[in-house]
């Protein structure tokens, strides 16, 4: 398979304009300018191609969405607020390969219209910043970016803007607020930034390697796209691995990669020890036992027959030497950290679980304090603006009931002897 | 309209509505804190909690942010919608103070009676509580702030963010720690501050002027209209054992929504302060029978042209019915004006206007002039001999031109509220009730009709409202056709002889207001207040 993402990755420069053109990159700016925004967006649809951020929408559909002729500007807005925990590769796209961004950024913005795009950074990617900023420059003065890009009479202004580190910020509608200058809550919904989204106009919000996979695209067409992968999960994306396998890194390959090869091959194997878990997607996504891993393939559709998601495809490996219950308490401080506040199931429930987490550790709680981790993980999720509580709720549930070993190890089995309750 | 399915119960409801305002309407319970009719939706309490059914099977959703659509099929007490509700309740309980004993919310508390309706009762915290923010913190010139009470349903920033647009208030850090806080360097001055604390569905935000004063469940609250200016906003008067303790704004989407100013708000005491208490012929105190006795014998053995009255804007529309009526039948009504000695105010874009007297257009539905300068001009000449002045303060207004004109008026009747400048020059002063202690109408800057009830009783029995006090001087003259039992008879007796008012009762008058179609009336635009328009007459 001929990568795609990331095939300039590994060159001497691979960040500058002039390695990139070398490349074929831009190459795809004569296809774009030949069809019609209408073509392109179907081209996209044709090509199957599903958002890379962790929800996994259809992104030609999500384009289709923004409505004609309203008299507004339209935005393009990336998300390149990368940090969900076990997640590393959209850093070395805005690394390695900063120009196949912005051509794609030029594709999905000639597409739905907009003449104005911004790339959300994370504010810890400060060379990715610096970067960022020094290929648009490079692009405006050859002409790939800026007023009339290759002569094709289309406008295109591309802003970098730096997250002030807030996990929330990635989730879009946190990420508008705070390129508004405000602080990032998710907004209510409806209505839904495709209508009004950035200053009340139409948005668009992509990931950085759904943009990066456009292109491609763009070059080789929707069906020869499609063709790769499998048949609802098409295309390739980056995967990683990270914990405990003996070679933790990042790779470019079609979806459908069973996960178990994934790790033989790709980690050179569980470091350690045996396998204990697999966290698939990032740490929002339900954690996996071995068993249930025997089955599952890089995609789409075999994470959700295994009730998990493929989320960012930044899988953390967990070995037998683990205690899942220490695991989980760093999540829910993370969650509780991260929550913006304004929710009630959110903001006291992601701090309840982490209160909880902590007693456990503790060894001051019983069966009662684990079954009320559950049933608050039951009232956050879905009760909520944004998916963060249900984010926090996920591995709450699959933690405990998978290895609930770990967690009762804990417990203090003589219920008089638990200290009393303060009220 | 649109039929929708409320819990197995058909209703129809305007479009438009959301299904949290269509449940209320319809007598159907609801959880809520962060919504409010008048303010943008924010949807984050996460408690009006609904299940609806669409084609993907039965969603769980907030009702604030759902707009119904035809043939909506809406749960409100299903088991997962109701788990959804009690389980927000819990977490917004969760490291509440629970100091209700010394809250002065108790009693009207959002929280405590949508608990104790519908909580979840069995104690799971479990874990120590999380002591949040300060407690009585001095925010503003009226306003106190409790944080650890605080439920952080945004109401308050959102009312200062639309309404006076002045945002001292802000959530402060995130998650767990968001704490509802002013913005450094700032106070809560503005002139509608009150109003947070109606809108605090609990007791961080309290006013200093109610703070530990009475407990709500022992206020008995009356309908009334705020006299504080021609806006003539809609209040309810809230007493216990004869004191006013607070105006509270009264739901009214065609005048104040439910705010009022704080000028208004914290008018309350000033109807209960330097009251005239006595009637005083001279520097004598005398029982009413016996005032009346003397000053219809002095009135009686008067010409018709030697009398003349000043009506005044402050007084009702009874008050200046009677006074016309009294006049018309037995002294020259040339002689009756309402010279304009009100008090002149800023208007605001909100809800203030300038001129600060609330029945200027009610004098103009009476007919009565607002010139004066003849009648001044007579009184100069020595022609009129007594002067009865209603609920005017001349002397505390313009006192130098006062003086030149009742220099030679012989008998000055004073009928006051407070002991104002003009009582002191009075030869004879009666005390009269203010408009919480009667009822009667005012006519606001935009002819609307509105109707306030008595809240209190006077501490004297001898103390009447004016216009039974002209009732009862009128019957002491002999003349016909008085007197008149109460304020409502006289209204009804008013919508007889007046045009615009036919029709009417008093009994009838709808509790918003009845617009009055008055070619001479002041008319002005309705301006500010640029909230979503009312959509049903429920309780917000």
């Amino acid at each position: 398979m001929e990568p795609q993402l990331t095939k300039r990755f590994g060159l001497r420069d691979s960040h500058t304009l002039k390695v990139s053109l070398q490349t074929g990159g831009y190459a795809s700016l004569k296809n774009l300018f030949g069809m019609k925004p209408e073509q392109v967006i179907e081209e996209v649809k044709t090509s199957g191609l599903k958002g890379r951020g962790g929800a996994g929408f259809s992104a030609g559909m999500k384009w289709s969405f923004v409505p004609k002729n309203t008299g507004k500007p339209v935005y393009l807005a990336v998300n390149a607020d990368e940090g969900e925990p076990g997640t590393f590769t959209d850093r070395y796209v805005l690394t390695y390969d900063p120009h196949l961004l912005l051509e794609g950024i030029i594709c999905a913005s000639y597409a739905i219209g907009c003449h104005t795009a911004y790339i959300y950074v994370r504010g810890e990617f400060l060379d990715q910043i610096k970067i960022l900023e020094r290929a648009i420059e490079e692009a405006e003065k050859a002409k790939y970016l800026g007023k009339n890009i290759q002569g094709s009479g289309y406008d295109l202004q591309v802003h970098v803007h730096r997250g002030a580190g807030a996990y929330i910020c990635g989730e879009e509608t946190g990420l508008l607020e705070s390129l508004e200058g405000k602080p990032g809550k998710p907004r209510i919904k409806p209505p839904f930034p495709a209508v009004s989204g950035l200053f009340g106009c139409p948005t668009i919000i992509n990931n950085v390697k759904t943009l990066a996979s456009v292109p491609w695209i763009i070059q080789n067409g929707g069906k020869a796209y499609a063709a790769i992968g499998t048949k609802d999960s098409t295309g390739t994306s980056v995967f990683s691995l990270s914990g405990h396998v003996n070679q933790p890194g990042y790779w470019e390959m079609p979806f459908g990669l069973p996960m178990l090869e994934f790790i033989e091959t790709y980690g050179k194997g569980v470091k350690g020890g045996k396998l204990k878990a697999v966290i698939p997607g990032g740490s929002s996504t339900p954690v996996l036992t071995p068993k249930e891993c025997e089955t599952l393939t890089l995609c789409y559709e075999s994470m959700q027959s295994h009730g998990t998601f493929l989320g960012t495809g930044g899988a953390i490996i967990l070995n037998d030497q683990t205690d899942m219950a220490k695991i989980l308490k760093s999540m829910t401080a993370f969650y509780s950290e991260e929550s913006c506040g304004q929710c009630t199931p959110c903001r006291e429930g992601t701090a309840w679980e982490n209160r909880l987490m902590k007693k456990i550790l503790d060894g001051e709680a019983t069966s009662k304090e684990l079954d009320l981790m559950l049933t608050i993980a039951d009232n956050m999720e879905g009760h909520t603006i944004c998916a963060h509580a249900a984010a926090c709720a996920m591995p709450v549930r699959s933690f405990i009931k998978k290895f609930p070993a770990d967690f009762e190890k804990y417990l203090v089995k003589n219920t008089t002897a638990v200290p009393a309750q303060i009220h | 309209m649109v039929k929708i399915t409320v819990n197995g119960q058909p209703m129809e409801v305007p479009e438009g509505t959301n299904v949290l305002d269509a449940a209320l309407s319809n007598r159907v319970h609801l959880e809520h804190f962060c919504y409010h009719r008048y303010l943008p939706v924010a949807g984050n309490c996460r408690t009006c909690m609904v299940e609806i059914e669409t084609p993907r099977g039965r969603q769980l959703t907030i009702g604030c942010n759902t707009h119904v659509t035809e043939g909506m099929v809406i749960h409100t007490d299903s088991p997962k919608a109701k788990d959804a509700q009690k389980s927000a309740l819990e977490m917004l309980l969760l490291d509440h103070p629970l100091d209700c004993p010394v809250c002065d919310k108790a009693g009207e508390c959002k929280l405590q009676d949508q608990y104790m309706q519908d909580g979840r009762y069995e104690f799971r915290r479990s874990v120590p509580r999380y002591f949040k923010g300060g407690k009585a913190e001095d925010i503003g010139k009226h306003v106190m702030l409790d944080q650890e009470r605080c439920v952080l349903c945004s109401r308050c920033i959102r009312f200062l963010d639309e309404i006076p647009k002045t945002s001292e208030l802000g959530i402060l850090h995130r998650g767990h720690e968001a704490t509802l806080d002013i913005f450094p360097g700032k106070r809560l001055d503005n002139p509608y501050s009150g109003n947070v604390t109606d809108v605090c569905p609990v007791g961080a935000l309290t006013l200093k002027e109610f703070r530990f004063k009475q407990r709500v469940w022992f206020l008995k609250k009356t309908e009334s209209v705020c006299p504080g200016c021609a806006r003539g906003c809609s209040i309810t008067v809230e007493q216990n054992k004869g004191k006013v303790y607070r105006f509270m704004p009264r739901e009214n989407p065609e005048i104040n929504k439910t705010w009022i100013c704080d000028e208004g708000r914290f008018s309350f005491d000033h109807y209960q302060q330097n009251r005239l208490e006595a009637i005083r012929l001279g520097h004598q105190e005398h029982s009413l029978k016996d005032g009346l006795k003397q000053l219809a014998q002095i009135l009686s053995g008067m010409n018709k042209d030697e009398v003349g009255a000043i009506a005044s804007p402050y007084a009702s529309l009874e008050d200046n019915f009677i006074l016309k009526k009294f006049f018309e039948k037995r002294f020259d009504p040339k002689n009756l004006a309402a010279p304009d000695w009100t008090l002149k105010g800023e208007a605001d874009q909100i809800l203030k206007l300038a001129d600060k007297s609330p029945n200027q257009a009610g004098l103009r539905l009476l007919g009565i002039t607002t010139q004066a300068d003849n009648l001044f001009a007579r009184m100069e000449k020595g022609e009129l001999k007594a002067v009865l002045v209603m609920q005017q303060d001349p002397f505390g207004r313009e006192e130098a031109k006062a003086k030149k004109i009742f220099a030679k008026v012989k008998v000055l009747v004073v009928l006051s509220v407070h002991k104002t400048a003009t009582v002191e020059q009075g030869a004879m002063a009666f005390p009269v009730r203010p408009f919480t202690e009667k009822s009667g109408t005012f006519v606001n800057g935009t002819s609307r009709l509105q109707r306030f009830r008595q809240a209190i009783e006077p501490t004297n029995q001898d103390i009447l409202p004016a216009s039974l006090w002209i009732s009862r001087l009128a019957q002491e003259m002999k003349l016909e056709g008085f007197p008149f039992e109460d304020t409502s008879s006289i209204f009804n007796a008013m919508t007889k002889e007046v045009d615009a008012l036919k029709g009417l009762t008093f009994n009838s008058i709808p509790c918003m207001g009845k617009v009055l179609s008055l070619s001479t009336a002041a008319t002005e635009p309705f301006q500010g207040l640029n909230a979503q328009p009312n959509i049903l007459g429920a309780k917000p």
